[in-house]
């Protein structure tokens, strides 16, 4: 047993040499990390669209239907930048890129509205992205709401001024957003961001770890021990796995707290809370990280395996398009990557304050592929043991 | 043997061929994120996300706007019989997206003009179910005080005619240009697509020189190509343009014919776009390899360029929301060019002309990428050092 610590503890440390010794890995392990958190969060920082351009084509030129407008650009998402003659007109405009959408007001707008009649108006939007078509509908109906209130008062006869809230709205209604209230961009994506950063950092140093021993064909993987002592495969992996992991501890304080923190993103979370659930998720994807590597077989393909694999772990996490609404063989695929369980249980904890039991599946989760990437790591140094050392067979030759 | 571009270019098919790393990522990735983004998405939009009711009233009324709220496509009431403590809860785990809560005496004080409220909660820290479910919870808060508005208007008189226009002054038709479903594939596979290929495309155009300095075959690669640096890059060049072109086809016929997207303006615009994209980003590793110099730093700067454009081409969050520098840098990504070329042909429909400047802008690169030719010959006769 103390043979075993020992033999760990000499891997754990000659590895803590080679990552500092490395300087890409370095820039992987530690400056990429701190640097990503606040490029990815600095697009998203402004979190809402606001003053989507809208050109107004009004036909009714009447003074209600100015007020009209005057109240759609009062609201916060929308911007008119112009009146248009006509419709052609306004085109023009959407075509040059002037603005987004067209809102178009019928002739009889003003005239239906005084004779008991119901007036139609127009709204045009183009949908580059899925935050700019909604501005323009979602404003004209809380105006047409708001002012078809008060044209229901006059026609249905001024009472008390109680009746008359009344008639204007028979039900209120409150929309509370919960968790992020701002029903914000970064505040809703960079959480599951700061997670995949860390797992995907560790894919891409640790995989140039590896695919340099490829390359240079020094393949010393198995000797970082003590002089003369034989290490098996285990030992090798549990002692690497805990030196990238105890990195990480470090890096992770950074990315899940600090950066979140400056920004001012949602950060409800108790942090023990978060503490403790990390430590399968660093484990986990380490390990993960270790498995992957066995394909890194140079050391510059580290970098296909991270631009590959990120998008679709970030899509599989279920975080854009909604994990309930996915497809069953996806999600089962999801389920094997730790970046998954990991950004459901930080979403959890640090956007929506949940406590330790609401994660406790999560947590469960990250244990298992923990143990499940441990055994698979054995596996890959075991082969490469066999396939590249062979006569050594782990041990470090006694110096001549 | 043979010399001169068509050596070059045959001898970079071989090397494609046999290289493992070239297979899997020019060929099997995209085809492999292709099935999995467009099967993920295959639905259009998101169906049926469960949500809870907090039904503290409990009439036939409050249970007729519920089942009512149930119809709705987008909506799956989970939990009807919960108290608002429990509905959080679920909502804590997962397990519902969003909960209405109808309060106490709804019914009674909506008869007698007491204005009762619906109060709604969704689960915002996911931002596509959370803005989902409010639309559908803010229509059937409309359509609450709309039937409380019928019920008093028809008291008071009105006829049934007179009733909508009262209830309802003015009404909104809303036309969502070229995507009237919302459909999000439709949103985000148009460009997540070409996004993943321009990503390809720097990491290769750059480790297809840096390969070869790596192992030192620099010098012969310039034998073969007659000394010729002109020859050697469009021969090195071309066979990667072929590829790239078939995973486009590939990437259209999926999107636009098997999936039925928009291409409002038929095929050869956008393929004239996808070219453009092509020729414009290998243009732009030609130039990372020349001002790095360097394989390694190389490839990290295009696949850090390469994945900063999944955010800054703007299909998920718009450019124009970022601040003023950030629209500026969107620019220097050939796959904002082509973005903005996708929207204005495939979605909208508009005439070529106004984005004229955008293929020029793709086209821009490729030629700065001829202009880096001198430097490139002067890294593939330089000595590789670690």
């Amino acid at each position: 047993m103390r043979k075993l610590l020992i033999d760990i503890y000499y891997v754990w440390r000659e590895e803590i040499k080679v990552v500092f010794r490395d300087p890409a890995v370095i820039l992987f392990f530690l400056v990429v990390p701190v640097f990503y958190p606040l490029v990815y969060t600095s697009f998203y920082n402004n979190e809402v669209m606001r003053d989507v351009k809208v050109v107004v084509v009004d036909d009714s030129r009447s003074s209600l239907s100015r007020e009209f407008v005057r109240k759609v650009d009062a609201t916060p998402d929308v911007k008119i930048v112009g009146c248009a003659t006509d419709m052609q007109d306004a085109q023009k405009a959407m075509w040059r890129g002037d603005a987004y959408s067209i809102l178009y007001i019928p002739s009889e707008f003003s005239k239906n509205l005084h004779t008991f009649k119901q007036t139609r108006v127009q709204a045009y939007s183009e949908i580059r992205s899925m935050l700019l078509y909604k501005a323009l509908p979602l404003a004209v109906t809380d105006v047409s709401l708001d002012i078809g209130a008060n044209i229901r008062v006059e026609d249905v006869g001024h009472g008390s001024q109680k009746q008359d809230e009344s008639s204007m709205q028979g039900v209120v209604s409150e929309w509370i957003p919960f968790y992020n209230t701002t029903n914000g961009f970064a505040s809703f994506l960079i959480p599951a961001v700061l997670i995949l950063i860390i797992q995907q950092t560790l894919i891409l140093g640790i995989g140039t770890l590896v695919g340099t021993h490829n390359d240079r064909k020094t393949f010393t993987i198995a000797s970082h021990a003590h002089i003369g002592k034989s290490i098996n495969s285990v030992r090798l992996t549990l002692g690497k796995g805990l030196a990238y992991s105890l990195v990480y501890i470090v890096v992770s304080v950074w990315v899940l707290r600090v950066a979140p923190y400056l920004f001012h993103l949602p950060q409800i979370g108790e942090p023990m809370t978060v503490a403790v659930f990390l430590m399968p998720f660093l484990l986990a994807s380490t390990f993960f990280a270790m498995t992957l590597s066995y394909f890194v077989s140079q050391r510059e393909f580290a970098f296909l395996l991270l631009a590959f694999t990120s998008i679709l772990f970030i899509f599989l996490s279920g975080i854009s398009w909604p994990w309930t609404s996915m497809p069953p063989a996806l999600k089962a695929i999801a389920a094997l990557i730790p970046s998954t369980p990991a950004i459901h249980g930080f979403v959890k904890i640090n956007t929506m304050g949940a406590s330790f039991e609401e994660v406790w599946p999560e947590y469960l989760q990250l244990w298992v592929q923990a143990v499940v990437y441990f055994i698979l790591a054995v596996f890959m140094y075991k082969w490469w043991i066999r396939n590249y050392d062979p006569q050594y067979e782990g041990k470090l030759p006694e110096k001549e | 043997m043979q010399s001169g571009i068509l050596a070059v270019a045959l001898r970079e098919i071989k090397r494609i061929a046999v290289s493992k790393i070239c297979i899997w990522g020019i060929i099997v990735v995209p085809m492999l994120s292709t099935v999995i983004l467009v099967y993920m998405m295959s639905a259009g939009l998101p169906q049926k996300i469960p949500i809870a009711v907090v039904d503290q009233d409990n009439t036939s009324t409050t249970r007729a706007l519920v089942r009512q709220l149930d119809a709705f496509p987008k909506t799956d009431i989970k939990f009807k019989s919960l108290s608002f403590r429990e509905a959080r809860l679920r909502m804590e785990r997962f397990e519902v997206y969003a909960i209405l809560s109808i309060p106490k005496d709804f019914t009674r004080d909506a008869v007698s003009g007491q204005q009762p409220k619906l109060v709604y909660y969704t689960n915002n820290a996911f931002f596509a179910s959370g803005n989902l479910l409010f639309q559908d919870l803010k229509t059937i808060s409309v359509l609450a005080s709309a039937s409380v508005g019928l019920k008093t208007a028809l008291a008071k008189g009105f006829s049934e005619i007179q009733v909508m226009p009262v209830l309802q002054p003015i009404t909104i038709d809303s036309h969502v240009v070229g995507n009237p479903w919302v459909n999000y594939s439709i949103c985000l596979n148009t460009s997540l697509l070409p996004s993943i290929l321009q990503l390809i495309i720097l990491i290769f155009t750059v480790s297809a020189f840096g390969s070869e300095v790596k192992s030192r075959l620099g010098s012969e690669l310039m034998r073969i190509g007659n000394n010729n640096i002109v020859s050697v890059i469009i021969g090195k060049m071309l066979p990667y343009t072929i590829l790239y072109l078939l995973v486009s086809l590939v990437f259209m016929s999926v999107l636009f014919y098997y999936g039925d997207f928009p291409l409002k303006t038929g095929f050869f615009p956008m393929f004239l776009a996808y070219l453009c994209l092509i020729l414009g980003s290998q243009g732009l590793g030609l130039v990372l390899t020349a001002v790095f110099q360097n394989y390694r730093m190389g490839l990290s700067i295009a696949s850090l360029l390469g994945m900063l454009s999944f955010s800054i081409t703007g299909f998920s969050f718009p450019v124009e929301a970022m601040h003023a520098s950030l629209q500026a840098l969107s620019y220097i990504f050939p796959m904002r060019h082509f973005f903005l070329i996708y929207v204005n042909q495939a979605l909208d429909g508009f005439p070529i002309g106004y984005v004229a400047y955008h293929f020029v802008a793709l086209l821009g690169f490729a030629l700065l990428g001829l202009l880096v030719f001198p430097r490139i010959r002067s890294f593939l006769e330089f000595d590789y050092e670690e």
